[in-house]
């Protein structure tokens, strides 16, 4: 009798209670920003432009997604220890996520999986790392861009002639390989890149890759190694390198040299300088990446991830040659000069 | 102790049943239906009321949101206007100093358009072109950059096609060695002297965008909301993540937006509500677009929801609450009321009812008390009356045949069989038999008035044998009386009484008179005699069944006046008058009922 009527009741009130709710929507879904998460990015190099604008992406992200980004890098590309260091730091400092773009392949492989371990979601950005547990690879197809710059190169030879390629995996750890040739030390874009390029040219029986160097990303010793690749070769009559400060240093010594007409160059990335290079006629095209997408993009998939939004395995954030021609293209240019301000 | 119960009483509704009928009885019942009804008409009235409130406020609010936003924009668009007025005046003293200039090459104008130049912060490059695109003058430090591809771009163009000032889309400055810049251009076909030769060439003024950033950054349009500018051809000057758009990363609906000059709207296109408020600058063509979050817009109208909600919960609490209680407050004293009503249906009539509540039920129970009271009292006087009845019956039952009168009689008629009084004999013995055949009547209660006369005049008959003609009697009766029905022996003992009590004690002879006659519908019986009469004391003992009849024939005079009193009623029975030493006059009084009239009337009498 009691319990009939508190049925009752309730049911009158369940009733009330839906008839209220009803007048009421519920609030839109969108990616909740009320809690700060920290994202670690730990990238290849602290300094030039390509990683400046990755870093400017991220930062917008952070900015988007109300992420505190705590970017670190080594002073230079081949500092795999150093860069290990880091992401062993984060993953004591319990980062939320961490983003990483790896200096070496296989040199970064044992500390991420140690940073899945500890439930921290890994993504990788512009370079990839030999580890399963990566949630999400965000950055460019090196090796499409590889055969993009061998194109071109080739093109403007007409199909023949020395080709020196400038790579930018450091010699040190080139020595390792040689020694143990089953383990890739490199960083996984450079060695794509040069693969890339390589089966491409492969094609050509006129067409010789006379000599590949290697330099530890500073643009003086990529001037030096220029000039030491043209004093060996004087038949050189095309280079292609394959990163910001190895095109840099290149485009430098052949501009110096007043060589521009004899040699022809593709390049790769796209800072001012190189721009300028472009434009006065040094260097013929230059494959460029997304740099600030990639930055924006690994921090999005790292916050998806942390909200349990499954995130694609992989994301391409696609690579274009841009030549003086096209450079102007209203396209081309917001890609080229992301940076309005 | 049910089952007996079901037995004695078929009609109540049993146990069995009440199951079934419970819930809808419950259903029912009153403080169910107050509790409905009351919670009801409260949750209707707050409802009603609350989305009446909220669906003013929410206009309101979303009113003054548009308002607000709208105002937002037509002040960035002022703002704006006034600083392209600015660039366009700026654009104008250059080409003022340069037309003006006697020769283009004079250092004065070369010092001129360096002060412009440093006057403004976002002036990014002045240069003066052959309409071939070749470079003639600009500002000091500019050195040009090969493969600029002027000709191709839109100032150079459009300066070519009009001769209006042209305002160009957002692009790269790629002419002169330095930085790459996002500029606008400005141009124009203006004319100049070169060497005192007049010539026409292309006057460009580059602005960056950092006044038209510094403008639009201001806009807040909520937490997320953001203004951006569109040029006519639909690219961004402006946008706070211009870089993600550039980028490719974001995305801007900008058609709808190009297709009006002024306009506000919703916009779904990016899934969620969005309201856009477009206004366009007239000079460049340039559109200020602003964007709100609908959701944002309408914040206020969330509170106002989540308010509405709580309170409305709390409303419906409360009027549940308080009518759960006003109804317990109503229902409960009736349910006890009911529940004592049971009880005293159930036969315990002594259950007294004290329901206190309100005044009705206070009230109602007062007079059930009464009610209660008076059943008692009538179930008393019921259980009295029958008793007496019972009593009266069997007296009667005596009467029919009194073995004192018997022996009496008997020994009288022995007496004047012994003298050889043959014929009185006869007569006496022919009256007793008569007297005692209407005496028992086959056992009827009831008889006419004819054959109440008669039996009275055996009786008489029969006395005045005993009395030796002590006295006379005289019987007279209307005739249309006699057929009606009567109570057999209520003269008997009446006679009997004043033959006993009033005319043995006289000295004189005695008379009896007799009369039976008709008085609106009335039967009168008048039996009058002149004997000794009555004190007021004897008379008042008869009449309170003080005193019994000493050596009476058994059935008293206070058992006639019962049994016509519960046979037809209290009002009808005996009155008496009487006199000392004049005798007493007795007269009955009870309603004249015809033969059939009578049977029905004993039937009904008697099952009642």
């Amino acid at each position: 009798m009691k319990t009939k009527r508190l049925v009752l009741t309730l049911l009158m009130c369940a009733l009330v209670w839906l008839t209220v709710t009803s007048c009421f929507n519920r609030a839109p879904v969108y990616i909740t920003t009320n809690k700060t998460r920290n994202i670690h990015m730990i990238v290849k190099m602290n300094k030039g432009d390509y990683w400046n604008t990755v870093k400017l992406g991220a930062e917008a992200a952070a900015k988007e997604f109300n992420v505190k980004l705590t970017f670190k890098a080594p002073d230079s590309e081949s500092e795999i220890d150093e860069q290990i260091a880091m992401v062993e730091d984060s993953i004591n400092l319990r980062a939320d996520a961490i983003i990483l773009a790896a200096s070496s392949y296989m040199g970064l492989a044992q500390v991420v999986d140690q940073a899945a371990y500890y439930k921290i979601p890994v993504i990788s950005v512009d370079a990839e790392v030999g580890s399963a547990r990566v949630r999400t690879y965000v950055g460019s197809n090196s090796y499409e861009a590889g055969q993009k710059s061998a194109e071109r190169l080739i093109n403007l030879l007409n199909g023949s002639g020395e080709i020196g390629i400038l790579n930018f995996t450091s010699a040190s750890l080139q020595d390792q390989k040689s020694n143990s040739a089953s383990i890739d030390y490199g960083a996984r874009d450079a060695d794509e890149r040069e693969k890339g390029f390589l089966n491409y040219a492969a094609r050509y029986p006129n067409i010789h890759v006379v000599q590949i160097s290697y330099t530890s990303s500073s643009t003086a010793e990529a001037e030096e190694l220029t000039r030491q690749m043209l004093e060996n070769h004087p038949d050189l009559r095309g280079i292609a390198t394959l990163n910001e400060t190895a095109s840099q240093g290149a485009g430098k010594v052949i501009q110096s040299l007043g060589l521009n007409s004899l040699i022809k160059m593709v390049a790769f990335d796209s800072s001012p300088s190189m721009l300028e290079l472009l434009q006065d006629g040094t260097v013929q095209a230059t494959v460029i990446q997304n740099p600030f997408s990639n930055g924006y993009l690994a921090v999005k998939y790292a916050v998806e991830a942390l909200e349990g939004i499954e995130v694609p395995e992989r994301v391409d954030t696609g690579t274009k040659l841009i030549d003086l021609d096209n450079m102007l293209y209203p396209e081309n240019q917001k890609l080229l000069f992301p940076f309005v301000r | 102790m049910t089952k007996s119960k079901a037995y004695f009483f078929p009609l109540r509704p049993q146990p069995g049943t009440r199951g079934r009928i419970r819930l809808s009885a419950k259903l029912r019942s009153i403080q169910l239906i107050i509790t409905l009804s009351f919670t009801a008409v409260a949750v209707l009235v707050a409802v009603i009321v609350s989305s009446m409130l909220y669906n003013k406020f929410a206009k309101t609010a979303e009113e003054n949101a548009n308002l607000n936003m709208q105002q937002i924009i037509e002040q960035v668009n002022y703002n704006l206007e006034l600083y392209v007025k600015g660039m366009s005046n700026i654009f104008e003293t250059a080409e003022e100093q340069v037309t003006t200039s006697p020769s283009i090459d004079s250092p004065l104008l070369y010092e001129r358009m360096d002060t412009l130049m440093s006057s403004r912060e976002d002036l990014v490059s002045i240069a003066l072109f052959t309409p071939q695109g070749r470079y003639v003058t600009g500002t000091p430090g500019q050195n040009m950059r090969v493969n600029t591809q002027l000709q191709s771009q839109s100032w150079f163009t459009n300066a070519q096609k009009t001769t209006d000032i042209s305002y160009s889309a957002p692009h790269i400055q790629n002419l002169f060695k330095g930085q790459y810049n996002w500029v606008v251009s400005i141009s124009k076909m203006i004319e100049y002297k070169e060497n005192g030769e007049l010539k026409r060439g292309i006057l460009l003024i580059d602005f960056n965008f950092r006044t038209i950033d510094q403008l639009s950054r201001q806009v807040k349009l909520g937490k997320r909301g953001y203004a951006y500018i569109l040029d006519s051809l639909g690219n961004i000057v402006y946008h706070p993540q211009q870089q993600l758009i550039y980028a490719g990363l974001k995305y801007e609906n900008v058609e709808p937006v190009l297709a009006y000059s002024f306009r506000s709207y919703l916009d779904e296109s990016t899934g969620e509500k969005r309201f856009i408020t477009v206004r366009t600058l007239e000079e460049t063509g340039w559109k200020i677009v602003g964007v709100a979050y609908y959701d944002e817009i309408v914040t206020t109208k969330r509170d106002l929801n989540q308010f509405l909600f709580w309170f409305l919960a709390a409303v419906i609490l409360c009027a549940i609450a308080v009518s759960v209680f006003l109804s317990w407050l109503i229902a409960s004293p009736i349910r006890k009321l009911e529940r004592t009503v049971k009880q005293v249906g159930e036969g315990d009539l002594n259950t007294p009812i004290n329901v206190s509540g309100a005044y009705e039920v206070e009230q109602l129970s007062r007079r059930f008390n009464l009610m209660l009271q008076r059943i008692r009292q009538l179930m008393d006087q019921i259980i009295y009356e029958q008793e007496t009845k019972r009593k009266g019956e069997l007296e009667v039952l005596q009467s029919q045949i009194n073995p004192h009168f018997l022996y009496n009689t008997l020994n009288s008629v022995i007496r004047l069989a012994e003298r050889g009084k043959n014929e009185e004999v006869i007569t006496m013995i022919q009256s007793l038999s008569k007297f005692f055949r209407i005496s028992l009547s086959k056992g009827n209660n009831i008889i006419t008035v004819q054959e109440e006369l008669d039996h009275i005049r055996h009786y008489l008959v029969i006395q005045s044998f005993r009395f030796k003609n002590k006295f006379r009697f005289e019987i007279k009766a209307q005739d249309e009386v006699l057929p009606l029905q009567t109570i057999k022996l209520i003269l008997q003992p009446i006679v009997e009484n004043a033959l006993y009590h009033g005319i043995e004690m006289s000295p004189d002879e005695g008379l009896i008179l007799i009369s039976a006659e008709l008085q609106d519908n009335l039967i009168v019986i008048r039996i009058s005699d002149n004997g000794i009469g009555m004190s007021k004391e004897t008379l008042h003992n008869i009449l309170n069944g003080g005193s019994k009849s000493a050596g009476g024939s058994g059935v008293g005079v206070r058992n006639v006046n019962e049994r016509i009193g519960l046979y037809y009623g209290r009002e009808f029975g005996l009155t008496f008058e009487s006199e000392l030493e004049e005798g007493t006059t007795i007269t009955i009084i009870f309603p004249a009922i015809g033969q059939n009239e009578g049977q029905e009337n004993t039937a009904g009498g008697e099952t009642s």
